[in-house]
C-alpha cells in the first residue's frame, strides 16, 4: 500500500490530475482537456489516473486549484482548495532549487510570480488582454491549419522574423493575416507571433518588476519551444521548463495536501468510485431581488450536493437543510 | 405636499450624501435615494450610457433611471471643482449634460454648478441656488446648510474613527471585536468604486471576512494628506488624484500597513496615471501591492483568485513558515 496525495487543477482549457507519493515523486499524471465540461473532465482524469497506477494506493489528502477549484473540491472531496498562484509557486519552489521568477501561461490566464528567499514576494496576472494565452495560440494554429504541437518547432525554423502586433488578440490576428497575404513564410509569421506574445507578456505582467534568474516557465504553453526561445532571446538568459511543466498547479496541490495531512491525519476524499456517479447541474435565476443571481445546483445521482452563485448566500446557506430534508 | 428630491446612489454620493440629505430634509423636502447598486441598475446603466464612459458613470446612470418616475427633481449637481486650483474628473464636470443626453423624459434636474476653482466666494450663492428648489427663504436655507454641515462633519469624523460607508451605510467591522486581525490592508480607490459593494465586487467585505483590518483613505488625517500631496514635484490638479497620491505618500512613509489593494475601473483616465505612480512607490517601499481592474463583468472568480493569492503572499511574508490556510 502506497500513501499518496491527489492534486487536481481544473483550468479553462485543461484539467490536470496528479498523484504524488510520500517522497514527493509523481507516480501518475493526466492532462486532459476541459472542453467546457469540468465535471466530465474531472471524472475522466480520475479514471485515467487510477488506470495508470498498478500498485494499491491510499489517498491521504486531496488538493484542488484552478478556476474550477471549488467545483472539483466539492465533487472529489478536497482537503485543500487553493488559488492557482500559490499552487504554482509552491510547486516550482519544490522542484527547482532557488527559483526566483516563474512564468506561467495557461489557457486563459498568464501569470508572473516573483520569489525571493523561498517565498512569493510579488505576482501579476494578465489584466484585460488575452493575447498572451494558450487559447489564443490554439486558435491561431487551427486558423493556419497546423497542429498546436508543431507550432513551436515551426517557429524554431524561422530565419527572418516578421513583426506582429501583440497587445490585443484581435489586432494580432489581423496583423498576421496581412503579413500572410504579403507572402511571408509561415514559420516567420509564427516566430513573429511568439515574439509578440512574449513582448506582450513582459510589458503587461513584467512591468516594473525585477526579473531575475533562475526563471521557470510552466503551464501548458511551456511545451511550445518557440515561446521558450522568444523568452530566452528577450531576456538573454536560459529559461528552465520543468519536466511536469503542464501539471505544476496540480503538483502544488499535492504538496499542500501532504502538508495538511501531516498536521491532520484525515481526508475528505470520496474515493475513486465517484467516477461511476452521475452528476447533473441545474441552474435557476433567483428572482427575489433585482440582482437576479444565477444560482447553480450540483446534484449527484439525483441528490443535491451543493449550491452557489447567489450574492446574498441565502441559497447556498440553505443547502445543508435542504439535503437533510431530501434525505 | 413636500417636494420629492431623488439622490442617485453613485459617484460623489459616498463623499457628500449626509450633507445633501440633511440639507434638503431640513428644508422640508422628501429625499429619496436609489437602491443599493444591483444587477438591474447596472444593466440599465450600461444600456443607457455611451460605451466609452467608465463603469461608475454607467452605474450612476442606472441609479438616475431607477429614480426617474419616483421624484420631482433629480439631484445631479455639476461639480467642477471643490478645492482651489483643482478640478474633479472631467466626467463629473459634464455629468448633468451626459445624463440629460443619455436618458429621455427625465424630471427636472438640480444641476447647479459647484465651482470653487478660483475661490470659495460663491459658496453662499451656490447654497442658495441649491435651496431655491424648495424655498426662496435665504434664512431657512442658511439654517439648513449649517445643520447639514454638522452632519457632514460627523460623517467625516466617523470615517476617521474606523467606520466604512459601505453602500452609504457607516459600518464598523464586527469581526474585529472578538479576534485580533491578522493583517492590516489599505483598500484604495475612488470612493464611488470602493464603497459600492456591487461595483467593487464586495472587496472590503471579502477582506474583512479573512480577518483583515481594512483601512480606507478617508480614515487618514486629510491635513497631513494634503501636506504630503503638496510635496509632489508637480501639483496634482485632479482632486481625487491628489487625495490618492497623498495617501500613497502617507503609507509609504509610515509603513503601518501590510499591503495595499487598489481597485480601479477599466478606462479611468486619472487612475491610468495615479495607479502607476502608486504602484511604483509601494514597490520601492517594499509594500505588497495588488491592482484590481474591474469592468462590467459579474464573474468574481478573477478577483477572488487574485485576492486569495495576495492574502496568502502577505501571510507567507509575515510568518515565513509556510503555514498557509487550507482554503483560499
Amino acid at each position: 500500500m502506497i500513501n499518496c496525495y491527489l492534486g487536481i487543477d481544473v483550468g479553462s482549457v485543461s484539467t490536470n490530475v496528479v498523484l504524488m507519493n510520500d517522497d514527493k515523486e509523481i507516480i501518475g499524471k493526466v492532462y486532459t482537456s476541459t472542453q467546457g465540461k469540468p465535471i466530465d473532465a474531472i471524472k475522466r482524469g480520475l479514471k485515467e489516473i487510477k488506470a495508470q497506477v498498478r500498485d494499491e494506493i491510499k489517498v491521504k489528502g486531496v488538493g484542488t486549484t484552478g478556476s474550477g477549484r471549488h467545483l472539483a473540491s466539492m465533487i472529489v472531496g478536497g482537503d485543500v482548495v487553493k488559488n492557482e498562484i500559490t499552487a504554482h509557486g509552491i510547486a516550482a519552489l519544490n522542484f527547482v532549487k532557488g527559483v526566483k521568477t516563474i512564468f506561467e501561461i495557461g489557457g486563459q490566464d498568464s501569470k508572473i510570480i516573483l520569489l525571493r528567499d523561498g517565498i512569493i514576494s510579488d505576482f501579476a496576472m494578465n489584466t484585460v488582454c488575452a493575447a498572451g494565452t494558450g487559447s489564443f495560440l490554439d486558435r491561431q494554429a487551427s486558423r493556419i491549419g497546423i497542429e498546436i504541437q508543431e507550432f513551436g518547432e515551426l517557429a524554431l525554423k524561422s530565419k527572418n522574423t516578421v513583426r506582429i502586433a501583440g497587445r490585443c488578440a484581435v489586432f494580432a490576428e489581423s496583423d498576421m493575416i496581412h503579413k500572410q497575404q504579403l507572402g511571408h513564410n509561415q514559420e516567420d509569421i509564427i516566430k513573429g507571433l511568439c515574439d509578440a506574445l512574449v513582448r506582450n507578456f513582459l510589458n503587461n505582467l513584467g512591468k516594473g518588476k525585477e526579473i531575475l534568474g533562475p526563471i521557470v516557465f510552466q503551464g501548458g504553453v511551456a511545451a511550445n519551444a518557440g515561446i521558450k526561445k522568444s523568452f530566452e532571446e528577450a531576456l538573454k538568459q536560459e529559461i528552465y521548463v520543468p519536466p511536469h511543466h503542464n501539471v505544476m498547479g496540480a503538483i502544488g496541490c499535492c504538496l499542500l495536501a501532504q502538508e495538511k495531512a501531516e498536521k491532520k491525519n484525515t481526508t475528505q476524499f470520496k474515493g475513486f468510485d465517484i467516477v461511476n456517479s452521475g452528476y447533473q447541474v441545474k441552474g435557476f435565476e433567483c428572482e427575489d431581488c433585482s440582482n437576479l443571481c444565477e444560482v447553480v445546483e450540483i446534484m449527484r445521482d439525483g441528490q443535491l450536493m451543493a449550491r452557489w452563485g447567489d450574492k446574498c448566500c441565502k441559497w447556498s446557506d440553505k443547502v445543508k437543510d435542504d439535503i437533510e430534508k431530501l434525505a | 405636499m413636500s417636494v420629492k428630491i431623488g439622490i442617485p446612489r453613485g459617484l460623489w454620493f459616498y463623499d457628500y450624501f449626509p450633507l445633501w440629505k440633511t440639507f434638503y430634509e431640513a428644508l422640508g423636502a422628501e429625499v429619496i435615494v436609489s437602491d443599493i447598486t444591483n444587477k438591474a441598475i447596472l444593466n440599465q446603466g450600461v444600456k443607457n450610457t455611451v460605451d466609452e464612459a467608465c463603469l461608475p458613470v454607467k452605474i450612476f446612470n442606472g441609479h438616475v433611471l431607477a429614480l426617474k418616475d419616483k421624484v420631482d427633481y433629480i439631484f445631479v449637481p455639476k461639480i467642477m471643482s471643490v478645492y482651489e486650483k483643482e478640478y474633479i474628473c472631467p466626467k463629473f464636470c459634464g455629468l448633468p449634460e451626459m445624463v440629460k443626453h443619455s436618458i429621455a423624459n427625465l424630471p427636472p434636474m438640480i444641476d447647479i454648478e459647484i465651482n470653487f476653482n478660483k475661490s470659495r466666494k460663491s459658496l453662499i450663492k451656490t447654497i442658495y441656488l441649491f435651496g431655491s428648489y424648495v424655498t426662496k427663504n435665504p434664512i431657512r436655507i442658511r439654517t439648513a446648510y449649517l445643520k447639514a454641515l454638522e452632519e457632514y462633519n460627523k460623517y467625516k469624523e466617523a470615517m476617521k474613527a474606523g467606520y466604512i460607508p459601505i453602500d452609504g451605510y457607516l459600518q464598523k467591522d464586527q469581526s474585529k471585536l472578538n479576534i485580533k486581525p491578522k493583517t492590516r490592508i489599505a483598500a484604495i480607490g475612488h470612493s464611488y468604486q470602493l464603497f459600492d459593494s456591487y461595483g467593487s465586487m464586495s472587496l472590503i467585505k471579502k477582506l474583512q471576512k479573512e480577518n483583515i483590518e481594512v483601512v480606507i483613505p478617508e480614515s487618514l488625517n486629510m491635513k497631513s494628506i494634503n501636506n504630503l500631496a503638496s510635496s509632489l514635484e508637480k501639483k496634482m490638479f485632479w482632486s481625487y488624484g491628489r487625495k490618492t497620491l497623498g495617501t500613497a505618500l502617507h503609507y509609504t512613509k509610515n509603513k503601518d500597513i501590510d499591503g495595499i489593494v487598489y481597485i480601479s475601473s477599466f478606462g479611468c483616465g486619472i487612475d491610468s496615471v495615479i495607479e502607476d505612480i502608486f504602484e511604483r512607490w509601494a514597490r520601492k517601499s517594499n509594500i505588497p501591492f495588488l491592482l484590481l481592474t474591474v469592468d462590467e463583468h459579474t464573474g468574481e472568480a478573477g478577483i477572488n483568485t487574485r485576492l486569495e493569492a495576495f492574502i496568502d503572499m502577505i501571510d507567507w511574508r509575515l510568518n515565513n513558515e509556510g503555514n498557509l490556510s487550507t482554503h483560499g
